[in-house]
Formats: structure tokens, sequence, C-alpha cells
């Protein structure tokens, strides 16, 4: 029943699904991992992302990879706006507070946009060629689906380099751990705050635009799930670490599709809560999850 | 070098430290002794600008520092060796050390601190593409050391070096800590094992309570039978 195709299929579709998990997950643990922020507005800019995409592809006739870089780019600069305003006002209040306010800006971003282009979905159309499907042996996929995984590993391979190899990519990965200690090293918080922000903003577009092209439509709160099950990735493979996100990305993509594509058809309506059930049963056996440090090597 | 005014350290209603004045000249190597809970860590955490400091003053090189950010105290030419070491577990040794020259832009001056650290650190040069969370205390600490030594520093601030060492590392440690005093480098040492501190340092302040309650030349402190009876244990 379950042929060689089909498994081929799904793996294909995982891949597919955890790559727009991991690249949302990355800007979720970079500012966690710095400030302790769980921030909710981070889907927001994802549709944000997409609305923009969305623009850019319907009222212009620029290169289609220009709608994408595009919303890439004023995002990034966005997710800077929000920090400056919302939360660098807070810097060193307790974290309930800083989720409350994250709340708020999600909550505010996702009103005007209610209040300005409404609640009405839209259709997300590319142009025919980007949806045409290839078929290699037996397993069909589309262009979009090669560009997003494609586009997904060049961004995160990027993301990774700067991480390693450069003196802010350092930094950022010294504060994540110990914010203190980096402070005594003289290393600047606002500054790789301000650059985690960017990245992790830029990203979140990046996967808007391709959420937004898979399942052909925007609205204004469909950063919402995306954006948890990001979070719920990020924890699982280690919240504050990068290689963890990209790890939790996948599997929960993997983990969501197969959920679907191998049980029964009746279990399908339970993917979501699968999902949530999953993020239980991995911090009972790692409660830092996969990749995380443990708590004394945080302290 | 630097001048701490009367300052007044708080983490929400309990006083750490409560008025302390304190100096440290040029190329003067002094140490403050005194028990678990008197200030110490919290003095240096307020020079260093990352403690909430409810009043005083702190001057660097003529200038007032108090309420400036860790990073422009650093660019003074201040380096802080904390306690407890901190070394970044999830970094390479090598990378930590690069971190202690984050603010510096001169690669070539860099790579020589860099050659300097490894020479006296041997340890260090063996494991340098070695995650620091994978090395002992005692390679920790010299981490530490040789990571605050690698901003070229004009005040180094050493807090608890030997704390929980074995003899042989500490000797090591303090032998570096007394080259690089020979050196020129100003040090304001902070260590529970009193009677080592003293022995190398030019001036001594001890702290009770967050107050300070003598202070002079350490020559003298080794042999004021108040410190050598709550001190040395003598």
């Amino acid at each position: 029943m379950f042929t060689p195709t089909y498994v081929a299929q799904q793996i294909i579709n995982g891949v597919n699904l955890g790559s727009m998990y991991a690249l949302i997950a990355i800007g979720l643990t970079m500012v966690y991992g710095l400030l302790r922020l769980i921030n909710f507005a981070h889907g927001d800019l994802l549709m944000l992302g997409a609305y923009l995409g969305l623009l850019l592809v319907s009222a212009t006739f620029m290169p289609l990879i220009l709608t994408l870089f595009i919303p890439m780019l004023v995002i990034g600069f966005l997710g800077i706006l929000v920090e400056r305003l919302a939360y660098r006002p807070l810097r060193g209040a307790p974290e309930v507070t800083m989720l409350i306010t994250s709340l708020a800006v999600s909550s505010i971003i996702e009103n005007s946009m209610v209040m300005t282009v409404t609640a009405q979905p839209r259709a997300f159309n590319l142009p025919a060629g980007v949806n045409r499907l290839h078929t290699v042996a037996g397993v069909s996929f589309s262009t979009l689906d090669a560009l997003t995984v494609g586009l997904s590993v060049a961004l995160m391979a990027a993301l990774t380099l700067y991480v390693r190899n450069t003196r802010t990519g350092i930094a950022m990965r010294a504060a994540a751990e110990n914010l203190r200690a980096a402070r005594l090293m003289g290393i600047d918080i606002n500054r790789v705050v301000m650059v985690a922000f960017f990245l992790g903003s830029m990203l979140a577009a990046a996967a808007g635009w391709l959420w937004a092209a898979k399942y052909s439509t925007v609205e204004p709160f469909m950063g919402f799930l995306p954006g948890l099950k990001a979070f719920v990735a990020a924890v699982i493979g280690g919240i504050g670490v990068i290689p963890g996100a990209v790890l939790g990305g996948y599997l929960l993509g993997f983990a969501e599709i197969f959920f679907v594509g191998f049980l029964p058809p009746a279990f399908s309506g339970y993917r979501d809560a699968f999902v949530f059930a999953l993020l239980l049963l991995i911090l009972l056996i790692r409660p830092n999850g996969i990749l995380g440090a443990s708590t004394e090597e945080r302290a | 070098m630097v001048r701490v005014e009367g300052l007044t350290v708080a983490y929400g209603g309990i006083e750490a430290v409560r008025g302390v004045s304190l100096e440290v000249a040029e190329g003067e190597l002094v140490t403050l002794i005194g028990n678990n809970g008197a200030g110490k860590t919290s003095t240096l955490m307020a020079i260093s600008g990352v403690a909430p400091i409810r009043s005083g003053r702190i001057v660097i090189d003529g200038e007032e520092t108090t309420k400036l950010p860790p990073h422009a105290i650093v660019a003074r030419g201040v380096a802080h060796c904390p306690e407890g070491r901190l070394v970044f577990g999830r970094l390479t040794v090598q990378e930590n050390l690069r971190l202690g020259a984050y603010q510096r832009k001169d690669s070539a001056g860099v790579k020589q601190d860099l050659d300097r650290v490894y020479a006296l650190f041997p340890r260090l040069l063996e494991r340098r593409t070695q995650l620091a969370g994978t090395l002992s205390g005692g390679e920790q600490q010299m981490l530490a050391i040789g990571r605050a030594l690698m901003s070229r520093p004009r005040l180094l601030m050493l807090d608890e070096p030997s704390l929980g060492l074995a003899p042989l590392i500490v000797q090591r440690i303090f032998s570096v800590i007394q080259q690089l005093h020979e050196e020129g480098v100003t040090i304001l040492l902070v260590e529970q094992n009193a009677h080592l501190a003293l022995t190398l340092a030019d001036r001594a302040y001890v702290l009770e309570t967050g107050e300070v309650r003598l202070a002079g030349p350490a020559k003298q402190m080794i042999d004021n039978p108040e410190v050598r009876k709550a001190y040395l244990s003598q």
C-alpha cells in the first residue's frame, strides 16, 4: 500500500514544509537566545512579507526573484523598527512583560492589516511556470517546491557561515550563551540584537512569500500558526541554538507530513494536536530540546 | 587610573556595596579581600558597568564613567575576568580569545597578543579548536585570563582567579599575574586566598559587609593582627 514512490513523495513534502518551519524558527531562536523573548509578532512579519510579495507580484513586472528579495529587505528593516520601538524600552524587564508586549505588537499588526486591506483572503498567484509539475521516477514536485528547498538551504547556509565566521556572528553566539559575559567583552548588545532582528525578520519574510505561494493565498492571520509551530520547532531543537532551530524545523515538517500521510485519513484532522503532543513528548525526554544547553551550562 | 567614590550597589532592596571608596593608580596591583558577600564582586561589576549603581561615582582616567554601558568601559581599556570564569562553552578556545579582542581593529596586534596568550598558556594552544565547555576548570580559568588579556587592557580586573583550582595551577596563574604587573599592567585583584593576594599586591582594601574596613599597603596588612585573625587564620 505504501509504495516507494509514495514514500518518496512524502519525504519531498516533508522537506518542503520543514524548510519553511526552519526558516521561521531561526529568527525566533536568535531573538529568544539573546533576550529570552518569545516573539509572537514574528509570524506577523511573515504575513507582511507575504502581502508585500503579493503587491510586487501583481502590480509590477519585476523579475520574480526581486518580488522575494525586496520584501526580505523591507521586512528585515521593519524587524529592526519593531525591536527599537517595542522591545528595547523593556530591556531588563521580566520575561512575562516582554511576552505580553509581543502579543500586543502581534495584535496591532494583524488588526492594522484587517482595517487597511480587510480580512478577506487574497489569491497569491505566481506565473504559471512556477507551479509547473516535474515528475522524476514517479515522484512529482513543482518548480516552486524546488525553489522553496533550494532557497531555504541557501539562506540557512549563508546564515550559518555568517554566524560561524564573522565578528558579529561570533558575538551573537557568545551573547546567546551568556549575556553578561558578552557585555564584559565589550560587545554592544543593542547592535547584536539589531542584527538578529534584521536577519530573523528577513528569513521570516522569505518563508512568508514561499508559504503564500504554496497555498496560493494570503490573509492577515496567516502568520499565527506557522509562527506557533516554528516556535515548537525551535523548542524541540533546543531554543537559543540556531542548528537546533533548523533540526527542529525539519523534524516537525517530516513528523507532520508523515502523520497525515501514513495514518488513516481519520487522523489527519489531529495534525496540529499531534505537533503539540510531539513537543510534550520530546520535552519530557530532553527538557532543553535536542541540541539545547543544559541549565547549568546556561547559568 | 580608576577611582571609586562612595559607591553603593543595590539589587532590589539589598545593598551589596555601601559607600565604598577606593583607588587604583597606574601600574599598581591592588587587592580586595573579604569574606563571601563582602561586596568585592559587586564592586568590580559596578566598575564594568553591569551592576545597578544606586549612588556614588566611578572615574576612569579622570573621566566619570558611572552611567556608561559596559562596551564603553571596555573601550577605555578595562578588562574584567569575572568570577566563575564565564567562558563561552559553546565556542572554541580560539573564538573565546578572539572575543576578548572584540573591539580591537589592529588585526596584526591581535595576532601578536594571541601568540602571547598561547605562549603564557601552552595548554590553550593545544586545545584551540576545542569547545571551551570541554576544558577542565583550570584550563577554563587560563582561558578566562587569556581572554581578558586579548583586549590589551590598561586595567585588568581579576575576580577569584584561584577559586577551586589545584595548587600547581594556582601557582602558574599567579606567576602570570606577577609577570603582567611587572610589565606595567594596572591590576585590581579580588581573591579569597588572602595570603597569596597580599604577598603579591602593592596595596589592599579589606571589605566587610559592603564597606571598606581597612586599607593600606599589602605588607602592613599581612602583619595586621586583625587581618591575620580574620583572613589569614593565624
